[in-house]
């Protein structure tokens, strides 16, 4: 989901607790290059809204960086 | 569309609290490990801060803070009138002396982000405001 609204970027999606709907992800994405943090979190969030908004996830950690 | 006197009370809010953090739970009971962990870091950098519970009206804070700040999930801490995120972003701001520095502090000594808990940490309850 995240690599179809960046595309190119490189996902790694841990599920923290086993149960699916605690996740941690770390994003590199191209797109995010000139943006602040903050803008770069809201891209990760946006692109899995749709989950937190049925439910699926209830928690999600982002960490964003621009591949080098 | 979000409500439209909730939200100016919001607003207002985040111009008249310098530190405004929006949790789940209170900072004496967070109900929620996320906003636990930016307590925790707000304890740290030792700073004054008001502190909302989002849990009574959290699906209409949602919509009121992603009118705002685009942004949905809690917690949010606002600094001057800015967010600057939610815990990983504060914790990420925090260890990198960011944080001290918005706020206009030193920054701690052996400034570490409090580590997620082994422990699943404490559910919000099963709270759904619809």
């Amino acid at each position: 989901m995240i690599e179809a609204a960046l595309p190119g970027a490189a996902v790694e999606v841990i599920d923290e607790t086993g149960t699916g709907d605690h996740l941690r992800a770390t994003v590199a994405a191209p797109q995010f290059d000139g943006l602040s943090r903050i803008d770069q979190h809201r891209l990760v969030k946006a692109a899995v809204k749709e989950r937190f908004d049925d439910g699926t996830i209830h928690a999600l950690s982002v960490k964003t960086s621009v591949p080098g | 569309m979000a409500d439209a006197e909730l939200k100016s009370k919001v607003e207002e809010l985040i111009q008249a609290n310098p530190v405004l953090l929006f949790m789940k739970g209170t900072p004496d009971m967070p109900r929620c490990g996320f906003s636990m962990r930016v307590v925790q870091v707000l304890d740290q950098v030792d700073v004054d801060y008001g502190a909302i519970d989002v849990l009574p009206a959290l699906q209409p804070l949602r919509e009121v803070t992603a009118e705002i700040s685009d942004w949905q999930t809690f917690p949010q801490l606002y600094v001057n009138g800015e967010l600057l995120g939610g815990c990983d972003l504060v914790e990420e701001m925090f260890e990198s002396g960011e944080l001290a520095k918005a706020l206009g502090v030193e920054q701690p000594d052996n400034a570490q982000a409090p580590q997620a808990q082994q422990s699943a940490p404490q559910q919000s309850p099963p709270l759904q405001i619809e």
